[in-house]
């Protein structure tokens, strides 16, 4: 199982050397769902919103975001319905569903505190006693 | 959601592989468009999404996987909402018309329920193992004489000494007889338990282990050993309250103190039901070839040897045998039974009739049903072709009926589980005394249940396509253009029904047939003329203790003073002892010789049943004298004795001539005796088996310890004098008990049981049988009638009288009644072979019966039939034909 890493760039000394960093479960798909928060989009444009807040630093790779957009589908977080792009192709567009959204919400908070909790030890200079 | 209901309609446009390339497909097209337009080569610019994108081949087979998954779970959800709106759609029109409604169920539920019972209690008694590990391999194995015509009789002990010895089949062989012994002492009078005398080996054999202490020794079984029992749970708990102290200490067993070794474990039980086991200890120096006397033994075989396997080499021992003691083993050889054979015994064959007789009544249920559902179909033939001309697929249609028909049955099944529950509970107490077998138990278990579902769902099925198929079949185009009538395909249909009418007479013809000649052979074996008078009688049997009887004048002295007892009181008419009492089992042969005949050929030798009873025996169960005299007290002489004989054994031994005064050597003394009497014959053995030559000697000329004792009354009820009696037995020996105490109705009564089980069973199949083909009929008819309305209507106006308009209608019933009454003849003679074992003064083809059946049946058929065509009759020409 690939779903869960994304390759991370980084643009230091070692130059456009790619890295594999196991994400946290469910954390992709909280990018997800963000994403779609703001609408109904289709994979490609999820891929590049990703890419365009991450600053490329975090950016997903690429194809596991079908996976786990088919998953989402299944857990019914987001629909999807067939439309005609404006290059006349055939595109899946997803949208978040209400439940979606109240995952979204949950998560989120999780994430929060999860993220300030491991913030709390990177910061601490001493041992604790 | 509109995408699924899209799907639903579109279903071949589902193409999950198509999709999933298609989505990928358009990403690294948009990706490389993205970067052309950055200024990327066109070349560069792919290679570039491609590595982006990673494995892409790793990703569309999650994805297609995923999306499959998705699709499956649709489809199911979708199935399982659709069966639940057609069944509630189905349970709403089954509410509509209640009539209907309650036919239905109540007519799957007898067809589920009774199938139920029987199947369950079939699996219980033929199928479910034996309460012993790998019972497959364990057999009874009994003495055979295929040239004299025993089969099955009991084995002698160094015959049983030499299977056990020389074989090379079994792990292990060990022998048991039946026995009874008298528990006295501490709390409680005493009492008789049955149980068996076992070789010690023989629980091994069998796979058991006690509770509680141990099984016996090897070598327990010597003679002079102290004396040691095993003790059933049951009777553990019930006489020694359970005391875990018991084991290693005495019971007084027959007046001797015996060490419990043992107590089994709770349900354990041994030849049938047992409550004591002691060693079989015998003498082998006194045991000859030729003394059968020992119940049977049980061998388990080595693993992977077959029963016939096992068998021939037992004969291969039997010739042996028969080389060196011509005398008492030619023509014998050892008759191998699985032991489940064994135990099952002559339950077998009714439990294969009411197999076949249930799966009738099934089929007449789903004959019937199939009945009514087309007929319905009939009626809703509008409301199917508007559904279909809506747009509702074929197959829609289908699965929507057929819905309705499981529905039906899933009712019909949760209803018949009652009564299969109530089927098996009279099962139950259709044995003697209400207590099956100890291998079988009756009731509704998982097994059961599972069946009675799969028994549901298959009735729905069967009953249910058919006429789901033809309704749906319906030709859209001339069912609306027939407007009210709404016939559908009229004749097609009507043709159908009128085949499962057909059919279900003959069903009932044939289950009609059996029941008559099981009932007339039940009545051939209850009104045979038993020669002795089984009313008014009450027996016990006693066993006197060795320990407190040692010789036989003293077992003399107590039966004489208790008959002496007896026979003082006022409401005891005669009163008598012998060794077994008709019916009970007692079946003591031996050879029999008049004095002065020529010597017999080997093999043809005469045997005679033999016993020994008190002079007024014959009085108490009304056996009348047919000639000489009766024996009286003073017929004692052991040396020089008397004997009486029957008529079979005048007619046999004596060529028919008068045999008072003769003498004649039998095995019931060393010394030859003088025949003083005829005794007219009479049934001694259970019915059908037939009695053969008799011979009795005065029990005073060799007194034994057990005797029945049987007592004629005055009173209506013998019963009334059980007290009398026990007091009787008290006041002379306290540590006496008594058993077996029984009036005579009773026995005989109980002796039927498996006769009356089938005629009852198999004639209530019948009756059902006929009822389901009387309302099929009924429903045929009425419906036939109301399609003919307006066209009666108009031939009552033209003058038809009304009997010529019954006519019309009964010609038809007439028709169906006659051709399925000819096609059931003809099953029946086929069928009946079946049951040719069971009958018993009736032949299976008995003219009388095959008369008197199509009578009965065409009687109630018209019956049921005159009903729709006196309802014909009463049209109203006016309104006939204004209905159109």
């Amino acid at each position: 199982m690939y779903t869960r890493s994304i390759v991370a760039y980084t643009s230091n000394l070692d130059g456009y050397m790619p890295r594999t960093v196991d994400l946290l479960q469910g954390t992709l798909d909280l990018l997800i769902l963000k994403t779609l928060s703001w609408g109904p989009a289709h994979g490609y444009a999820v891929a590049r919103w990703i890419e365009t807040l991450t600053g490329e630093v975090l950016r997903v790779g690429e194809g596991s975001l079908y996976p786990a957009l088919h998953r989402l589908e299944e857990r019914e977080w987001v629909e999807s319905s067939w439309q005609i792009s404006s290059t006349k192709r055939r595109t899946k567009v997803y949208r978040l569903t209400p439940r979606g959204r109240q995952q979204l919400k949950a998560e989120t908070g999780t994430w929060a505190q999860f993220v300030d909790a491991v913030g709390k030890v990177l910061k601490t200079e001493e041992r604790p006693v | 959601m509109s995408e699924r209901w899209l799907r639903w309609f579109h279903p071949t446009r589902r193409d999950p592989k198509r999709d999933v390339d298609d989505e990928i497909q358009f990403h690294l097209e948009a990706r490389i468009g993205d970067l052309v337009s950055r200024g990327a080569s066109t070349e560069d610019a792919r290679r570039q999404a491609l590595t982006e994108f990673g494995d892409a081949d790793a990703v569309r087979a999650d994805t297609l996987r995923i999306d499959q998954r998705i699709i499956r779970a649709e489809r199911r959800a979708d199935w399982i909402s659709e069966f639940i709106r057609d069944a509630r759609v189905g349970l709403r029109s089954l509410l509509r018309t209640p009539a209907y409604a309650i036919t239905t169920v109540l007519c799957a539920a007898l067809g589920i329920g009774v199938t139920g019972a029987i199947v369950s209690a079939s699996y219980s008694i033929l199928v479910r193992p034996l309460p012993y590990p790998h019972d497959e391999q364990l057999v009874t194995i009994y003495s055979d004489n295929p040239g004299r015509g025993y089969k099955s009789v009991n084995i002698s002990w160094p015959d049983f000494i030499a299977w056990r010895d020389r074989n090379q089949t079994f792990s292990g062989i060990g022998i048991f007889t039946w026995n009874s012994n008298t528990i006295s002492g501490g709390s409680g009078d005493a009492e008789r338990v049955t149980g068996s005398e076992i070789s010690p080996n023989l629980f091994a054999i069998l796979g058991v282990r006690p509770a509680i202490g141990r099984l016996f020794l090897p070598n327990e079984d010597d003679r002079g050993r102290s004396p040691v029992a095993l003790i059933s749970h049951r009777l553990w708990l019930r006489r020694f309250g359970g005391d875990s102290a018991l084991v290693g200490r005495t019971i007084m067993l027959d007046g001797r103190a015996s060490t419990v070794v043992g107590v089994m474990s709770p349900g354990f039980n041994f030849p049938d039901r047992g409550d004591v086991w002691v060693p079989f200890i015998t003498d082998p120096a006194q045991e000859r070839h030729g003394n059968r006397g020992y119940a049977g033994a049980i061998g388990r075989i080595k693993p992977g040897v077959t029963v016939e396997q096992a068998t021939a080499d037992l004969h291969r021992i039997d010739a042996l045998l028969a080389r060196e003691f011509p005398d008492d083993n030619s023509g014998w050889q050892a008759g191998v039974l699985t032991m489940r054979d064994d135990l099952v015994g002559t339950l077998r064959k009714p439990l294969e009739v009411f197999l076949v007789a249930v799966a009738m009544v099934l089929l007449t249920v789903c004959a019937n049903l199939a009945n009514l559902m087309l007929a319905r179909g009939a009626a809703r033939g509008r409301e199917v072709a508007i559904r279909a001309a809506l747009g509702a697929s074929r197959g829609r249609i289908v699965r929507q009926l057929m819905t309705e028909s499981i529905v039906t049955a899933v009712l019909g099944g949760a209803l018949g589980v009652g009564i299969a529950w109530w089927g098996v509970r009279l099962l139950r107490f259709a044995f003697p005394d209400q207590s099956p077998p100890f291998f079988v138990t009756l009731g509704l278990d998982a097994v059961s249940i599972e069946f009675i579902v799969l028994i549901t769902l298959v009735t729905g099925i069967l009953f249910g396509s058919v006429p789901a198929l033809r309704t749906a079949r319906a030709n859209l185009d001339t069912t609306l253009r027939e407007g009210s009538r709404g016939a559908g395909s009229g004749l097609h249909r009507s043709r159908l029904r009128a085949a499962l009418v057909v059919s279900e007479i003959a069903l009932s013809v044939v289950l009609m047939v059996g029941a008559t000649l099981l009932a007339r052979s039940y009545r051939n074996l209850a009104g045979s003329d038993l020669g002795f008078d089984e009313h008014h009688v009450l027996s016990a049997r006693i066993t006197l203790p060795t320990s407190d009887y040692a010789t036989r004048g003293e077992a003399a002295v107590f039966y004489q003073r208790l008959l002496d007892d007896l026979r003082r009181r006022p409401d005891v008419v005669s009163v008598g002892s012998a060794q077994g009492t008709p019916f009970s089992g007692w079946n003591v042969q031996g050879e029999a010789h008049v004095e002065g005949a020529p010597p017999p050929k080997r093999g043809e030798e005469l045997i005679a049943h033999y016993q020994y009873v008190t002079p007024d025996y014959f009085k108490a169960i009304g056996v009348p004298l047919v000639r000489g005299r009766w024996f009286t007290d003073a017929d004692r002489d052991s040396l020089n004795p008397v004997i009486l004989v029957n008529e079979l054994m005048v007619a046999k031994a004596f060529g028919g001539r008068d045999p008072i005064g003769k003498r004649m050597a039998g095995s019931g003394s060393d010394h030859a005796a003088t025949v003083i009497g005829v005794i007219r014959d009479f049934r001694h053995y259970r019915l059908p088996e037939p009695m053969g030559p008799a011979m009795y000697y005065p029990y005073a000329s060799y007194p034994g310890r057990q005797q029945t004792v049987v007592i004629r009354t005055s009173h209506d009820h013998p019963q009334t004098v059980i007290p009398e009696l026990h007091a009787a037995v008290r006041s002379i020996d306290k540590r006496v008990a008594l058993y077996q105490v029984q009036t005579f109705d009773e026995v005989v009564s109980r002796s039927l049981w498996r006769q009356r089980l089938q005629g009852n069973v198999v004639s209530v199949f019948a009756a059902l049988a006929l009822c389901l083909a009387c309302v099929g009929l009924y429903g045929v008819i009425s419906y036939a009638v109301a399609q003919r309305t307006r066209e009666l209507g108009v031939r009552i106006a033209l003058g038809a009288s009304r009997g010529r308009v019954v006519w019309l209608v009964g010609k038809e019933s007439t028709r169906l009644v006659l051709a399925g009454v000819s096609l059931g003849l003809l099953a029946a003679y086929f069928a009946v072979g079946l049951l040719e074992s069971l009958l018993y003064g009736v032949r299976a083809t008995d003219p009388g019966t095959f008369a008197l059946v199509p009578v009965v049946l065409a009687v109630v058929a018209l019956v049921a039939a005159i009903f729709p065509a006196v309802r014909a009759a009463r049209v109203d020409p006016i309104i006939a034909m204004r209905s159109e």
